[in-house]
């Protein structure tokens, strides 16, 4: 009778896992919890990336605001609402805690800039109020405490989050925001007009009617609209949404370490792959005399292939699965939080995504697949009768590898258990410098940062640098008499006495964010010819680029950098004929005529002053920006933050991974040497003497892999936290404290005494008749 | 005829070390033949075996199959060849130690679209109580009868055994040779054997004797003897 039959090594993977469970419990831990944390980061940050997105809609933010010094007038928003568009108020008081730090309030909005409830509820009664919840988690505040704003306790009814308030920028001409030291709070209409109306912001919102597409048309619009304002009311601020920092600070930074978690996974899933390919490698050196069998009966190459693979896709398949489970429910929570801990985000929906599931379970099987492919063909290239006669060598041995016969024989022995493990001790130098390299960016990371704050004052041009703040609505059109006024007074009133202040002009232009490099600003000094602050002054013709800038970009001199002008659609070429020493900042510097000229800012403008002092005597609303050393550490302060949570993470994924690869790729080498191991004890060896034959070589190449990791890693991780700023604005030099060795190596080889117990037992549980079976 | 081997010639090593393993060997072996390979070690016997059985390649001559040239076959089609036409047994089992008798039979019986039912095998093989254990639970006996399961149940034209006694008892190794004699008879399938166990050339149809890569004699038997009636 003729029948098919099914393939009947399919029957094998079951058995093949309940034999080997632990080696693939640990990698299906170590894959679902890799995949796990990635895709529950991906999940979190692309739900609240469309959350944010949506949230422009669903909350009707503003497409910008000013500040008028009085109430307009019915007539007044009239004329304003007939260029196009809808205004809205949105008075606040800025109003102080009894901590000393700033509250903003509002009414609650209806129209305009939604509130987001995230606890709670919205203050009923006059004697309640709803805080922003980033600064009531910064600050230890829950619903149901009492706070006291403006020397009034108020219940706090529900934590908000306002929805052009993601990012708790007090001003946006600071550089950094500050979500311990300013809030926003919501109260209600009562209580609002209670307040001292001498201390209100006549701020107002609008939308546009027909919303400008383009960055080139939102500054057109914007540029029209401010001119037209200006003409109906006297302005204190007028800022477009596009350049809000607390409304778009969020969305730059959202999703920007995204090809960073990603790399991580692949790189996770790539070691695993070749765990399993040195595992399967050495399964089919074990089963070379049934894989030549099968293959002289008919099975093809191709068929061998296949059946291995299995088992290396299945565990990435199942580990995928669950790790996008545990990945949706919960390492989406710590996701989740990692981006609350930093902005104040609306509430999220959960969404699947098609894009996490590319990155946490298409790629990775991808990756899985093809390393595994080419280890496979590479190991099964043999002709059946090689499988047959166990001749698994690529190349024939010319000869066996001399020893000098002065070598001891134990020492004799652990070379040649090396040679032979060769290949497994290859896959573990390459996780073992991954893990390195993870390990030191987790401790590496806060160490620079917090370097990078302490040195930062060494690093500046001078102590102080304030840019100058035209006040709002003084434009090159009509303006009203009191503008004109404002104007004058500006010119009069930004004059400092202060010796030490040296003036300079300026323009903002941006990087083409080419080369994996986010667009950033990059400011156009125009020095002073005498300048005391920039040494030797530029003079007609050159170009100084910080060298911040420089080490950032790789530039240096001769070379040209092309920087754009967004809003006029124009770029400038600058050939740079001197690399000046500031890490500082990202900036060119030019004589200051040639900024005027090239800028068309008027002979004799200037944008701010350069001074070793703080200068007094100008007045703060004049005063745009200060960059000084506590600006420029903001910075850095919150990178901290955000990165905290992450490093106590990656530490303890490291150690893990560690543990994982060296436990999987020393056991086996003890499975390939169970025969010689077990004819060791047969021939008379102590349990000693077999560990110091057969542990004591890992030992030794782990603890040289350590130690060649470590310069390596050092160099690699200069690479990758350039790569990575390269996805931030300004300039952080790495930099490393060597203690971090001292600590890394401890903690690798407090990981690898564990392994190395755990080789101790396998060794010991090999049993003689090893020796006995299996010889042919 | 069925199987013809034309001046085969084989060696290996380069220079000094160069061994010349099979001189020319010419050989014609009928369908459903019964051919026994015998000579001492190093006489050249599983390196024509294995030529036979394209796993591997001589350096000169030709072996056809009903007229088919395995010369000009590349790898794939050899495998092809090997799924179709060939079924092997050797010294050592090689059974895959986590599947069962049944399931290392039917590992055989994926490769063919003309398997044999399995049951009736078992039966044939004397395995049926056994079909459920794995290798390691087996004598053996009943590993090679396992191997021999392996390799008939895809009904092939050739059945090449590598001194399949070679690691057996003497009642084993009778067991294991009537089985093959029984094989032979019920499936018609065409045997070629290399062993160096003299007795066992009384079964055959054909007996090649080989020495130093060269075919010595070659003896075609008249009357065959049973294999449970051999001696040695």
């Amino acid at each position: 009778m003729v029948r098919r039959y099914k393939n009947p090594l399919n029957k094998r993977f079951l058995r093949e896992f309940k034999e080997d469970f632990a080696k693939y419990l640990v990698i299906f831990l170590m894959m679902t919890a890799t995949i796990g944390l990635v895709s529950g980061i991906l999940v979190a940050q692309d739900s609240m990336i469309a959350a944010y997105d949506e949230s422009f809609e669903k909350y009707n933010i503003e497409d910008g605001y000013f500040t008028a010094k009085k109430e307009l007038s019915t007539y007044q928003r009239s004329q304003i609402e007939s260029t196009g568009v809808t205004v809205y108020e949105n008075y606040f008081y800025d109003l102080e805690t009894d901590t000393g730090s700033t509250m903003r309030v509002f009414k609650n909005r209806t129209d305009v800039d939604g509130v987001c409830l995230m606890k709670g509820d919205f203050p009923a009664s006059s004697d309640e109020i709803a805080i922003d919840r980033m600064y009531a988690d910064n600050n230890g505040y829950a619903a149901g405490d009492t706070i006291t704003v403006n020397e009034r306790t108020y219940t706090i009814s529900g934590l908000v989050a306002l929805s052009d308030y993601s990012a708790l920028f007090s001003d946006n001409s600071d550089m950094m925001f500050d979500a311990k030291e300013f809030g926003v709070a919501i109260v209600t209409d009562e209580e609002f007009a209670s307040y001292d109306e001498d201390f209100i912001k006549y701020r107002y919102a609008w939308t546009y009617d027909n919303k400008p597409v383009t960055e080139e048309e939102k500054s057109d619009a914007a540029s029209d609209l401010v001119e037209k304002i200006s003409d109906v009311t006297s302005l204190e601020d007028f800022v477009a949404t596009y350049e809000n920092q607390a409304i778009i600070f969020t969305g730059d930074d959202l999703g920007g370490d995204r090809t960073m978690m990603a790399v991580l996974l692949y790189i996770v899933i790539a070691i695993l792959a070749f765990v399993f390919a040195v595992t399967i490698s050495s399964t089919i050196s074990k089963e070379a005399s049934v894989i030549g069998t099968l293959r002289a009966t008919g099975y093809s190459k191709g068929e061998l292939v296949r059946h291995y693979m299995v088992v290396p896709l299945l565990v990435c398949l199942i580990s995928a699965v669950a790790g996008n489970v545990f990945g949706y429910t919960l390492f989406k929570e710590f996701g989740a939080s990692m981006y609350y801990g930093s902005y104040s985000l609306t509430t999220y929906e959960t969404r699947f995504n098609a894009n996490v599931f590319l990155e946490t379970t298409i790629i990775p099987m991808i990756i899985m697949a093809v390393i595994c492919f080419v280890r496979l063909s590479h190991k099964l290239r043999f002709s059946p009768l090689k499988f047959l006669r166990h001749d698994l060598r690529g190349r024939k041995m010319k000869r066996t590898l001399k020893l000098n016969k002065h070598i001891r024989f134990f020492d004799r022995f652990r070379i040649r258990v090396i040679f032979q493990n060769a290949g497994n001790y290859f896959v573990l130098f390459l996780g073992i410098m991954f893990a390195t390299i993870l390990l030191m960016f987790g401790f590496v990371f806060p160490v620079l940062l917090q370097n990078y704050s302490d040195t930062i004052a060494d690093k500046m041009i001078t102590d102080y640098q304030y840019f100058l703040k035209l006040p709002a609505g003084i434009t090159e059109g009509d303006m009203w008499p009191e503008d004109l006024a404002e104007l004058m007074l500006f010119q009069e009133k930004t004059e400092t006495d202060n010796d030490d202040a040296e003036k300079f002009t300026g323009y903002t232009l941006k990087t083409l964010g080419e080369n994996g490099f986010i667009s950033e600003e990059i400011i156009i000094y125009g020095v002073e010819n005498d300048s005391e602050y920039i040494l030797p002054a530029p003079e007609k013709g050159e170009v100084y680029v910080s060298s911040g800038y420089a080490l950032k970009y790789g530039f240096k001199e001769g070379d040209t950098v092309t920087l754009s002008d967004p809003y006029e659609n124009k770029t400038y070429d600058f050939t740079i004929t001197k690399v000046y020493d500031y890490e500082g900042g990202m900036c060119l510097f030019l004589p200051f005529n040639e900024v005027n000229e090239m800028f068309d800012l008027g002979s004799g403008t200037f944008a701010g002053y350069f001074s070793a002092t703080p200068i007094t005597d100008i007045d703060e609303s004049y005063i745009g920006t200060v960059i000084d050393s506590d600006s420029m550490t903001k910075v850095s302060r919150q990178l901290l933050i955000s990165f905290g949570q992450l490093a106590w993470m990656l530490d303890i994924f490291c150690v893990i991974m560690n543990i994982v690869l060296i436990y999987l790729l020393s056991k086996v080498i003890i499975e390939k040497n169970a025969q010689n191991i077990s004819m060791t004890k047969i021939l008379g060896f102590y349990p000693g003497e077999i560990n110091k034959l057969y542990i004591t070589p890992t030992t030794i190449l782990v603890i040289i892999f350590m130690l060649v990791s470590m310069p390596v890693s050092t160099y690699l991780l200069e690479f990758l936290v350039k790569y990575i700023f390269r996805q931030m604005s300004g300039y952080i030099s790495f930099y490393m404290d060597n203690t971090l060795y001292i600590k890394a190596f401890a903690l690798c080889i407090a990981t690898y005494a564990v392994v190395a117990f755990m080789q101790r037992r396998a060794i010991n549980r090999v049993p003689m008749e090893e020796a006995l079976k299996n010889v042919e | 005829m069925f199987l013809k081997l034309s001046d085969i010639k084989k060696s290996y090593g380069e220079g000094d070390s160069r061994v010349e393993v099979l001189k020319g060997i010419n050989l014609e072996v009928g369908q459903g033949e019964f051919c026994v390979l015998l000579g001492p070690s190093g006489s050249g016997k599983s390196t024509l075996l294995n030529i036979i059985g394209g796993i591997d390649h001589a350096d000169s001559g030709n072996v056809s199959i009903r007229g088919e040239s395995m010369g000009e076959l590349n790898e794939k089609k050899l495998t092809a060849y090997r799924r179709d036409h060939l079924g092997y047994i050797f010294q050592m089992y090689n059974l895959i130690p986590n599947l069962t008798v049944r399931e290392n039979i039917e590992v055989g019986g994926y490769l063919s679209d003309k398997a044999l039912d399995i049951d009736e095998l078992l039966d044939v093989l004397g395995l049926t109580a056994h079909q459920d254990k794995v290798p390691s639970q087996l004598s053996g006996g009943q590993q090679q009868r396992t191997s021999i399961g392996r390799a008939i149940i895809k009904n092939p034209d050739i059945l090449l055994c590598d001194e399949p006694t070679g690691a057996l008892d003497y009642a084993t190794s009778k067991e294991i040779l009537k089985l093959i004699e029984t094989v032979n008879e019920t499936y018609g399938n065409t045997v070629v054997m290399v062993t160096h166990n003299d007795a066992i050339k009384l079964m055959a149809d054909r007996v090649v004797h080989l020495r130093d890569g060269m075919i010595r004699k070659e003896v075609i038997n008249d009357t065959k003897v049973k294999a449970e009636d051999l001696e040695w």
